[in-house]
């Protein structure tokens, strides 16, 4: 004692805060960021003269902290005179140098923190600090997940392998999610006061949604998306309403809330919470703002929905027109081709959307948009519905015969050949096999298969084994009888394969290619399940008739035709979904019930029942 | 252990390259909202949304394309043409 004046002053303050509960202060006086300030310069250097590492010294600063905690409790909140003792030997040894190891000991020290926010009376008084470590270990996780260079040198000194660095770096950032979810289920659980749906926000209560936005931002981060279903899931059971929250913290959940239920294809409540988030964000936070734009203009573009111009010049939105804009001309126009060119991976657009994580769902959920409107002009301009004087009278329905969409599609694929911005799209016209509308790369297993007999490319029976051998010489296979069977290196199991199965069609699309029609057969099969597709989504209202296809559009005479072939998407859409206007993850208030009321709505948890008889 | 003079000198040094590609992505990050709470009037747009009762038109749900000269239309609209008249 007296040798260190700093530690002692530090210690008393830090008792006195304790005792008055003064969570905000203890947060304030446990600074660890570099660079210090002057004060605790000069504690670190009373740690590294006075206690410099070692058992005996951990043993003697334990000791010096044990007073922290009141007296009355008993010291039954052993947590945070440990975590405090951790906290010291954290300032003592920190090197900048190893960032490594300077995450590893920060996440040991919020681990620490995290038990002591565990404790019923006094947890809460950690609370601030559990959030200011929580965001201090994800600024750290997050930049070394940017920049693996930096701990590089470290893990090649270590001997870790450079192959591992990639599964390493994602898991800095995911476990420092693990423990942040920890500090989550902390608050999320604390029972102080009325907890659960109808409870309001206090005691740890109030970091239910701090911990969950850092948490899932870790999540965002590192891909692991799945992870957070448990979260959404406990607060929709345990969680207070999110209106009571303040505005930073709901606009900021309900934010990565929208982008999980997109991710999730679950568009119509990912609309709702993305576009509650961006209503209630602060209008001069333009970052946020563009931020959550960004993906609630795609999330309204598969509903149907485009941004209007108005949109489009709001300050937060610059910029984003130019990627937005394009697609909703090209599912407006409906050329689908053109539309897959669009979101060629290599594009520059395409990128963009890869980088917000978007391209696949909008490539596939867009698409669909795309043949509404390829097949809404087929029919404006080549169905036939007599006029407007026939619609009056009885008649048969308006019909499109589904031969007017072979050739639009044929005529597509030319102009676009001709206009030679053709990837392999398309060149579908001349698939051998598989679809004659669009084209796919070839697999790579098949890349060798050559010539309209689709036999391999000349190949060695060795250069053939190395490459397929797992698959045609295994080391064991099932029999007819499901039995293992363990087979000779080498031996082919599927038999000689020399045999003749000349009297056999292998080919699963054996066009006769000098048949035409034959190949348009397959095209309208296509066309039919598309508009099959169409019609089940009830994105097109009519009937198809397949002996001689066409696509039929009965009771037109009171909508039109045009509105009942093919109705308003978003209309369609939004009737379907809005029955619930509930959004999984977001805990709304309840409305007032009377209490006591038998029967009256009220929900009964059966779980613990159990049938008659048993025990 | 650490060293905190040659510490103190790589730190500019490597300041500059840590620069760039923060920029880039800073983009994609949700950033902490420098205030934690506001009132629902400051979340509303002012200009132009009060002159129209706040009900700006943000959504276009009716975008279909029945415009019959336009391009892409017009020559769709050709090309089926000649197919009815050689059939």
């Amino acid at each position: 004692m007296g040798q260190t004046p700093v530690l002692d002053q530090f210690l008393g303050s830090l008792q006195e805060l304790v005792q008055n509960r003064d969570g905000a202060k203890v947060q304030d006086f446990l600074q660890l960021e570099p660079p210090l300030s002057d004060i605790y310069q000069r504690m670190v250097s009373e740690l590294r003269h006075h206690y410099a590492p070692g058992f005996k010294a951990d043993t003697e600063l334990l000791q010096r902290c044990e007073p922290l905690v009141p007296r009355s409790k008993g010291g039954s909140w052993t947590a945070f005179p440990t975590f405090v003792k951790l906290y010291l030997i954290f300032l003592r040894d920190m090197n900048t140098d190893n960032l490594l190891e300077t995450y590893n000991q920060l996440k040991a020290l919020l681990n620490q923190c995290v038990l002591a926010l565990g404790d019923s009376q006094m947890g809460v008084v950690v609370l601030p600090t559990v959030l200011y470590l929580s965001k201090v270990l994800a600024k750290l996780a997050m930049g070394l997940d940017r920049r693996p260079d930096l701990i590089a040198h470290i893990r090649r000194m270590e001997g870790l392998a450079a192959q591992d660095e990639s599964i390493e770096k994602v898991t800095l950032v995911e476990k420092s999610a693990n423990v942040v979810r920890e500090a989550f289920i902390k608050c999320l659980t604390d029972r102080t006061g009325t907890p659960g749906p109808t409870g309001k926000p206090e005691g740890k209560r109030i970091g239910i949604y701090l911990m969950a936005n850092l948490c899932l931002k870790l999540l965002f981060q590192c891909g692991k998306l799945r992870n957070a279903e448990q979260m959404f899931a406990s607060i929709s059971a345990q969680s207070p309403p999110l209106a009571y929250f303040p505005a930073s913290q709901r606009v900021t959940y309900l934010y990565y809330l929208g982008r999980y239920l997109f991710a999730n294809n679950l568009f119509f409540p990912a609309r709702i919470a993305l576009q509650a988030a961006y209503d209630q964000c602060h209008r001069q936070a333009i970052s946020q703002r563009r931020l959550i734009l960004s993906y609630l203009i795609p999330c309204n573009i598969i509903l149907g929905r485009f941004p209007s111009q108005a949109l489009f010049q709001r300050p937060e939105a610059q910029g984003l027109a130019e990627h937005f804009q394009p697609l909703c001309r090209l599912i407006v126009r409906g050329d689908y081709l053109a539309f897959r060119q669009h979101l060629f991976l290599g594009s520059p657009t395409a990128q963009w959307f890869a980088r917000k994580g978007i391209l696949f769902t909008l490539r596939n959920r867009c698409e669909t948009l795309v043949w509404r409107s390829f097949a809404r002009k087929v029919f404006m301009y080549g169905g036939s519905y007599g006029g407007p004087q026939a619609q009056a009278q009885k008649g048969p329905p308006p019909v499109l015969n589904l031969k007017k969409l072979v050739v639009a599609i044929r005529w597509l694929q030319t102009q676009h050949a001709s206009s030679g911005n053709g990837t392999a799209n398309t060149m579908a016209a001349s698939n051998l096999y598989g679809s004659q509308v669009v084209s796919e790369p070839t697999d790579l297993d098949y890349a060798r298969l050559e010539g309209a007999d689709g036999r391999a490319s000349p190949a060695t029976d060795q250069e053939i084994l190395g490459k397929y051998g797992d698959f045609l010489a295994p080391d064991g296979f099932y029999t007819e009888e499901g039995r293992p069977q363990p087979n000779l290196p080498g031996q082919l199991v599927d038999g000689d394969p020399e045999e003749n199965y000349g009297d056999y069609e292998l080919n699963p699309y054996a066009y006769d290619f000098d048949d035409r029609t034959e190949i348009d057969a397959s095209v309208m099969q296509e066309i039919e399940s598309i508009f099959a597709s169409l019609i089940t989504q009830g994105l097109m209202g009519g009937y198809l008739l397949h002996r001689e296809p066409r696509f039929a559009v009965p009771g037109a005479k009171i909508k039109g035709i045009l509105p009942t072939g093919f109705p308003n998407v978003w209309q369609t859409i939004s009737a379907r979904e809005s029955h619930d206007s509930s959004v999984p993850g977001w805990v709304q208030p309840r409305a007032p019930t009377v209490v006591g009321a038998a029967g009256g709505g009220r929900v009964i948890n059966l779980a613990g029942a159990r049938p008659v008889g048993l025990q | 252990m650490s060293n905190p003079t040659t510490q103190k000198a790589d730190a500019p040094e490597q300041a500059p390259p840590q620069a760039k590609p923060q920029v880039l992505e800073e983009d994609d990050e949700f950033e902490d909202f420098p205030v934690e709470d506001w009132p629902q009037e400051e979340a509303e747009q002012t200009n132009g949304s009060k002159a129209n009762d706040g009900s700006e038109h943000l959504w276009e749900e009716s975008w279909d394309d029945d415009d019959a000269a336009e391009d892409f239309s017009k020559q769709l609209k050709e090309e089926l043409k000649k197919v009815e008249a050689s059939a």
